[in-house]
């Protein structure tokens, strides 16, 4: 009996012993993922997902915006063709969530980085990237969360703010963090983590006063232009050109999601089979017959040719299915490796020839009509056109250097309309809305009878994630028209 | 092998009874009638003295100082007691079951602790293994549904390997777990593997219906829980073999159109006409009717002047997609062998069963293995339980399959970009017309992938070809009880058990081909997918899943080991009072771990190994650990057997949460009265036999959250890491380490009630819980930084009324012919009391189902048309078509508020047929199926015009702000323009019906042989019974689709009432079974 009794205590013992064992119950750590990040870390994962943003992100631009049309489907998708873009049925923006995504990496990154001497270039880098973010944002939705944003514990239902605040704002971060990239001199260098520039901090300086050149051009509608104002007080750093473009290029390769992003949403997966966005935009006739009155040898780069000639789609147009139209070209989808641009040399010169040709920037209208022609040859290096000499010849083409601001600048957002189709699709609609230029065919906008509207979208709708998580700080932003409601720089 | 589980407990009582000396010496044998073994621990006394004794081991008694012409009366708790006048020396005695006599029932209740059912201040139910195990289902539970009121057993599938869900009382929990605990003898298990278990092995299964009940089983038990208590040996050594077979055919399948053949929207109407022309290669069914003549089917095979084939265009006499199914066939064999003395017993059994599905090439294999034992050694006792199943399963690739939950697509289907292109869509997309045998071998010049006729879908043989999931689950079920009696007021004791399974599965997808004349053909017409067109390839995929859990592939599933130390105080402190307290300390630990790997680009064709592929592998690894200490205290006293009064405490500290929030605790208390046994006017009365009242009031907490959910952590960033980049990025939901368990607090009243000697048993219980403090996850503004956020806000009620009506209409005994009828009927009102502050006042849950203040849940929403203030639909002055509205409109609560079960059994001499009736009700299903059917076109709803134009049924025209009864402006077009291209197939509202249903859950017919065996040396026992299962199904008219109890969430998901093509058409089981016993 005495040997049960021992056995019985014995066990018990052993478990309550293990059970007792300082610890035993503190399971807190996360061993499936780390619970902790390094600011290089941090930083190539944002980097990236910025990149990954503004090149999948915008296919309803490029469709609107006459650059591709959405054709090739047995059943068919009529939102786009329609404007039927409503958060009732279904349409919800993917840059909504994606950026406040990528916006809490790079607050994150600001966030460890503060304060850390070593860590001012990851502090700059992030303040940089926010701005991108939050302007993108705003051009995208206008008013936007941005003071109440990333702090759950106290906004959980963040207020928005204006977008000329934002934008306002954007410009004093984009001077603290140029600021700051001149005072950390022997701060740790971002390296292989920087994607985009390798950790060559001048660029990133380049990189932030394009950008606040960006935000200045934008507001030309505007007569209080902050960001114009303080152009001058960072001049001397320059701008983005041929040798500072942001590329984000983490190492893409023909591999199962580690392809470009762009690639791998228009192109082919890593199988060589085509994706659905490949068999699903095809060209719009609108681009297409906007290069056909230059000559445009680059339509042969951003569509690929069927048996020789470009296939156009209308946009909303009915016919036999399935569209048998060209569909993206070589100069886009160049490889699977390809790096993703994010701040193009092209953006960034046409921007210059704007600022120029507006007095912002020096160099009057010869700097202006140079800064033009270094836009278009940057665009027809991008896409391995060649030459552009002979295109810039054409006496449509060359700058009209004797022409009213406005004639300077329909050619200025024209060349540029062309250079950033695909790619940047956001941006081409920004200026597109800003300026009025191209002249994209108005009455219908889309051949589609049950059109809800004959003029194209001003706006993305909010999303209706938004609607149903963040209601009452929306319902301060009234009723959102998509047809009339306007970001706030636009014409 | 109750006998034995009371032995103890009459040790107790023995010790009570005092023995005096008299004049003269009784003795004999107590057996019981059932199954003739002896019973031992049988109270032996002389009526009308305090002398009596108690029979041992061998049934064996004997009795001293018995007075001439005294009466002896036997009795035994759950036998009918017995008086016999002591004649001679000897006396034998057979004592039969007691049914119905409630007070007398011994229940197992929490922790394995028994008590006479009089005690008991809560709910519970007890189902025998007989009717658990009467229609022979390899599911224990499939064989509890429609038994007990309150309890709902829901079959979610009728794949080959079901996922099977318990509920008690309704959901509580928003989105947290809501099923019951599973208890296997005494100490808790992971409900999946309830599949592993041979119902065979099962002694009993009691139902502990409410939280109270279950208090002391601590947080997992806040849904109620079931105990199962598994077969011991008993008496001679005995043999069982049974063998069953059944069949299982599809019972229920949607309604189908036969007029109309393929046509898919093509611009190209008959010039005469005006009607959509027959186009060869379509998937839908929108072409002309039906006619006779010969018409091509697909593009010519292989190259442009290859072979066409050409069908006559006239529906089959049986539909194609009543063709695919085959007839399942489900085999068991079990034999066990028990034997057994009070000292030592063993139970040994081994079972198999071996399931076809009615899929071609499904089938599911389980072999499983028990041994039990249990030794007594003076105070010292020990049992033992080691339970081993294997079951493998070999089934199609589902589109819901488990892959998806880490995030992983394996493909079912070689069409990537069509999601719903699974088996039964497939299926559900074949025209009438169709020859479903040519397309049988998916190699074949007609049925493979690139001259398949349809361009759209896939050949369905191909998918039960060539995508394969094959799983093997090893499952251990192993326990050791030690208990210490070292005095006669105290049992100490010490349970450890061991639960797991180990899963090993493989997907494998094979390659696929594509001739250059399809790869030409390209989306135009033949066979290829445009995804393939530039090297006309599908490649092989494999995925292998190796977990260690609880043999499931759930993320995560738990494997468990858990200790429990008990000390119970059991003195007799007074005459009147029992006393027991009961002081527990359990640990447990549940652990699971999974490691897939997997490439959907294999280098070599049919050649499944990871190690042979191009590109970089798929991986991923979970690790997730709970541990669990507990303290608890349950104090029973009972006062002359008629007034108890129960109170339990548990402190419980949990790894899941914070250190701050870790230890909660919780109270409950119980009373019951048994007027019948103190009021003298109540006293053997002939009219009520047995009453008994009773209420508990009782708080539970309930950690519904995984491991880790309290710290945010960081993940890799979308495609790193590229080479040695590495990149990290923030997690999108929103932990915090503030969280706290949800808290459950329950009242429970109820009455137990006997009338004409125990020939009626009335049962009603009401409960009304809380669960406040849900934890749940609202989806916030990403703006916050995260896109959802882990928080505990909100409270539901789960309130009802339970009926339990059994009653022996005649007996057996007194009429020849026996029948006993039972009813249980449960009503449930689950309401959502608060949610989100500052929020739109509802909560999404999933499947298009919600959680609403004020409102029953889960909450079916959807859209709808727009109606009129009358509720008619406005149509289009145009076109007659309807419009979609953008606002999201209540349907309805997903779970079933009414639940009747009706249980019956005839007995004529050695015959007894037994039926189980279910109807279940009060709640709405979406059948998405019905959408996919008609987008397909091939529901007969959407032939019921005869594809000619219409009028929208009670339909409206709106004029300004007036509305005028639509008599004139029909549907613009009847055929593809309204079923396709209109805002109504995409429409909820059109595919919500109702989900109540009657089913007759079980229909058996057995004889019992063993009188006419009776003079065969070695054959105890002989039956043959015929089984049948879910044979019939009623549904409102309204319901063409599917089986209301299906859905496609999974059983652990709070939500309920969402069907489509991932669950196959409702089937029926029956068959026969032979159960002999030597």
């Amino acid at each position: 009996m005495k040997k049960y009794i021992s056995i019985i205590t014995a066990a018990a013992l052993t478990i309550g012993i293990a059970g007792c064992k300082k610890g035993y119950l503190d399971q807190e750590v996360n061993p499936n993922s780390p619970s902790v990040t390094t600011p290089q870390y941090t930083l190539a994962g944002a980097l990236e997902q910025a990149a990954s943003i503004q090149e999948e992100d915008y296919p309803e631009y490029a469709v609107w915006g006459g650059y591709w049309c959405n054709a090739n489907d047995y059943v068919p998708n009529t939102q786009l063709a329609e404007f039927n873009v409503t958060v009732s049925n279904g349409f919800s923006p993917d840059a909504w969530t994606d950026l406040y995504g990528n916006l809490t990496n790079f607050n994150n990154l600001q966030a460890i980085s503060t304060g850390v001497a070593a860590d001012g270039n990851f502090q700059a880098i992030a303040m940089i990237m926010k701005a991108y973010d939050f302007e993108e944002l705003v051009d995208n939705f206008n008013n936007v969360p941005y003071s109440q944003a990333f702090n759950a514990s106290k906004y959980l239902f963040p207020a928005y703010d204006t977008g000329q605040s934002i934008y306002n704002d954007l410009v004093k971060q984009l001077d603290a963090a140029i600021t700051l990239i001149g005072a950390s001199g022997s701060a740790t260098n971002p390296g292989t983590s920087d994607i985009y520039y390798g950790g060559n901090m001048t660029n990133w300086a380049k990189f932030a006063n394009t950008l606040k050149l960006r935000l200045a051009i934008h507001q030309s509608n505007l007569t209080t232009n902050a960001a114009q104002a303080d152009l001058a007080s960072t001049a001397s750093i320059g701008y983005i050109d041929a040798t500072s473009e942001a590329d984000a290029q983490p190492g893409y390769t023909d591999a199962l999601g580690k392809e470009n992003p762009f690639y791998v949403t228009f192109g082919s997966d890593q199988n060589g089979n085509p994706v659905f966005g490949y068999l699903y935009y095809v060209a719009n006739v609108v681009a297409v017959n906007i290069m056909a009155t230059y000559n445009d040898p680059r339509v042969d780069y951003f569509y690929a040719p069927l048996n020789g000639v470009i296939v156009t789609d209308q946009l909303g147009a009915t016919h036999t299915n399935p569209q048998q139209a060209s569909p993206i070209g070589t100069g886009l989808l160049q490889s699977p490796e390809q790096s993703a641009p994010v701040f193009s040399s092209y953006e960034s010169f046409f921007l210059q020839s704007e600022a120029a040709a507006r007095g912002w920037i020096s160099g009057g209208t010869a700097a202006a009509e140079t800064y033009y022609k270094d836009g278009i040859n940057a665009s027809f290096a991008a896409l391995g056109a060649g030459s552009a000499a002979t295109y810039e010849a054409q006496v449509n083409v060359a700058y009209p250097t004797t022409g009213t601001i406005d004639n300077q600048v329909q050619a200025i957002i024209t060349q540029k309309y062309i250079s950033l189709n695909g790619l940047f699709n956001l941006e081409a609609y920004n200026e597109f809305r800003r300026t009025g230029y191209p002249v994209l065919p108005q009455n219908p906008a889309s051949a589609d009878v049950a059109a809800n509207s004959q003029t194209l979208p001003t706006r993305l709708p909010y999303t209706i994630d938004e609607l149903d998580n963040n209601p009452t700080s929306l319902a301060q932003q009234g009723v959102i028209n998509i047809f009339t409601s306007k970001i706030f720089w636009a014409k | 092998m109750k006998k034995l589980l009371l032995v103890s407990l009459c040790f107790l009582m023995l010790s009570i009874t005092q023995v005096f000396a008299q004049n003269r010496t009784v003795t004999g044998t107590v057996t019981a009638k059932d199954d003739g073994l002896p019973i031992p621990g049988v109270t032996v006394k002389v009526k009308g003295t305090p002398n009596g004794t108690q029979t041992n081991s061998a049934g064996k008694y004997t009795l001293n100082n018995v007075p001439t012409g005294a009466t002896l009366v036997f009795s035994f708790v759950g036998y009918a007691s017995q008086s016999v006048a002591a004649k001679g020396a000897v006396a034998n005695i057979v004592l039969g079951v007691a049914s119905g006599e409630l007070g007398e029932v011994v229940v197992t209740t929490s922790l394995g602790i028994k008590h006479s059912e009089k005690e008991l201040g809560y709910a519970t139910a007890s189902v025998s293994p007989k009717e658990l195990t009467a229609t022979a289902a390899t599911n224990v539970a499939n064989g509890l549904t429609g038994k007990v009121a309150g309890l709902a057993v829901y079959e979610l599938d009728n794949s080959i390997d079901p996922n099977i869900a318990i509920v008690l009382r309704g959901n509580r929990s928003l989105e947290g777990n809501n099923n019951a605990l599973i208890v296997l003898d005494g100490t808790p298990m992971p409900g999946a593997l309830l599949s592993s278990i041979n119902p065979n092995d099962i002694a009993d299964v009691t139902i502990l219906k409410g939280a109270g009940s279950a208090a002391i089983y601590g947080s997992e038990a806040s849904n109620g829980a079931v105990l199962i208590t598994t077969k011991k040996g008993s008496g001679k050594p005995t043999i069982v073999y049974e063998n069953s077979i059944q069949a299982e055919k599809v019972a229920f399948y949607p309604k189908l159109q036969t007029q109309f053949g393929i046509y898919g929207g093509e611009p190209s109407n008959n010039a005469v006409t005006g009607f959509a022309n027959y186009v060869p290669w379509e998937n839908q069914q929108f072409g002309p009717a039906y006619n006779g003549q010969l018409v091509p089917l697909g593009v010519p095979l292989d190259s442009a002047n290859g072979t066409q084939i050409m069908v006559p265009y006239k529906a089959d006499a049986v539909s194609p997609i009543k063709q695919f199914f085959n007839t399942g066939i489900t085999e068991q064999n079990d034999v066990s062998y028990s034997q057994g003395d009070a000292k030592n017993s063993i139970f040994l059994s081994a079972q198999n069963a071996d399931r076809t599905g009615i899929v071609p090439n499904d089938k599911n294999v389980r072999d499983a293995f028990s041994v039990r034992g249990h030794h007594t050694d003076g105070i010292f006792s020990a049992d033992y339980s080691v339970g081993y199943s294997r079951t493998t399963i070999s089934t199609y690739i589902a589109n819901n399959n488990q892959l998806g939950q880490y995030g992983i697509t394996v493909p079912g289907s070689y069409v990537t970009t069509a999601g719903d292109n699974d088996l039964y869509s497939s299926i559900l997309q074949l025209p009438a017309f169709l020859n479903l045998s040519a397309y049988k071998d998916p190699n074949s010049d007609q049925g493979n992938a690139s001259n398949f006729y349809d361009a759209y879908a896939i050949n369905p043989y191909w998918i039960v070809d060539d995508a394969r999931r094959n799983e093997q689950r090893d499952v251990l079920l192993a326990s050791l009880k030690l208990s210490l009696d070292p005095t006669k007021w105290l049992t100490l004791s010490y349970h450890l058990s061991d639960n797991y399974g180990i899963d090993q599965e493989r997907y494998t997808k094979a390659e696929v081909d594509f001739t250059p004349y399809s790869i030409a053909a390209a989306g135009n017409d033949g066979g290829t997918p445009l995804d393939f067109a530039t090297t006309g390839k599908s490649l092989g995929s494999v995925y292998d899943v190796y977990q260690y859990g609880d043999g499931t592939n759930n993320n995560p599933g738990y494997a468990r080991i858990q200790g429990d130390a008990l000390v119970d105080f059991h003195p007799t402190l007074s005459k009147d009072f029992k006393t027991d307290l009961l002081l527990g300390n359990s640990i447990y630990q549940e652990q699971d771990k999974y490691e897939i790997t997997g490439s959907n680009a294999l280098l070599v064709d049919n050649f499944y190994n990871v190690n042979t592929i191009g590109g970089q592998p798929v991986a991923a690894e979970g690790n997730y650990l709970i541990r669990n200490i507990s303290y608890y205290g349950d104090l029973n006293i009972s006062y002359k057997g008629y007034l108890s009064l129960e109170g339990t405490y548990r402190n419980e500290h949990d790894s899941r949460l914070s250190a701050a929030e870790r230890s909660f605790s919780y109270p409950s208390a119980k009373l019951s009265f048994v007027p019948t046994d103190i009021i003298p006017a109540l006293k053997n009365n002939d009219i009520l036999s047995y009453a008994k009242f009773y209420g508990s009031l009782s708080k539970v907490g309930n950690i519904n959250i995984n491991p880790y959910q309290i710290n945010n952590t960081y993940s890799i960033a979308n495609g790193f890491p590229y080479g040695s980049l590495g990149g990290l990025t923030a997690s999108t939901e929103n932990y915090s380490p503030t969280l706290k368990p949800e808290i459950t607090t329950e009242t429970e009243i109820g009455t137990e009630l006997s009338f004409l000697k125990n020939r009626i048993d009335f049962n009603f219980s009401y409960y009304n819980s809380f669960d406040k403090n849900q934890t749940v996850t609202i989806n916030t503004s990403t703006a916050t930084g995260y896109s959802s956020e882990l928080v505990n806000i909100g409270e539901t009620q789960s309130q009802g009324y339970e009926f339990q009506l059994t009653g022996q209409i005649l007996t057996q005994a007194a009429n020849k012919f026996g029948w006993t009828l039972g009813g249980n009927f449960s009503i449930n009102n689950s309401k959502v009391i608060a949610l989100i502050p500052g929020s739109s006042g509802q909560l999404y849950l999933g499947d298009d189902e919600y959680a609403v203040v004020g409102k029953p849940f889960p909450m079916l929403e959807g859209t709808d048309f727009v109606r009129n203030a009358q509720g008619q639909v406005i149509v289009n002055a145009k076109t007659g078509y309807p419009t979609t509205s953008g606002a999201l409109t209540e349907f309805g609560r997903t779970t079933p508020k009414y639940d009747l079960g009706i249980t019956s059994s005839w007995t004529y001499k050695f015959v007894t047929l037994g039926a189980v009736f279910e109807y279940r009700g009060g709640d709405v299903v979406y059948n998405s199926i019905g959408q996919t059917l008609t987008f397909a076109g091939s529901s007969y709803y959407s032939a019921s015009n005869g594809r000619q134009s219409f009028i929208y049924p009670n339909s409206v025209i709106q004029t300004g702000s007036t509305y005028t009864k639509n008599t004139n402006v029909a549907v613009q077009d009847g055929n593809y323009g309204f079923w396709q291209e209109s805002q109504f197939t995409g429409t909820t509202s059109p595919w919500v019906t109702s989900g109540a249903f009657w089913k007759l859950r079980e229909l058996n017919l057995t004889f019992n042989l063993d009188q006419f065996i009776k003079k065969t040396k070695y054959m105890k026992g002989l039956s043959v019974a015929l089984t049948g299962r879910n044979l019939f199904i009623w549904t409102p008219k309204e319901n063409t689709y599917t089986d209301p109890e299906f859905s496609d969430t999974g059983a652990g998901s709070s939500t309920r009432g969402y069907n489509d093509a991932n669950e196959l058409p409702g089937t029926r089981v029956f068959g026969g079974s032979v159960k002999v016993t030597f």
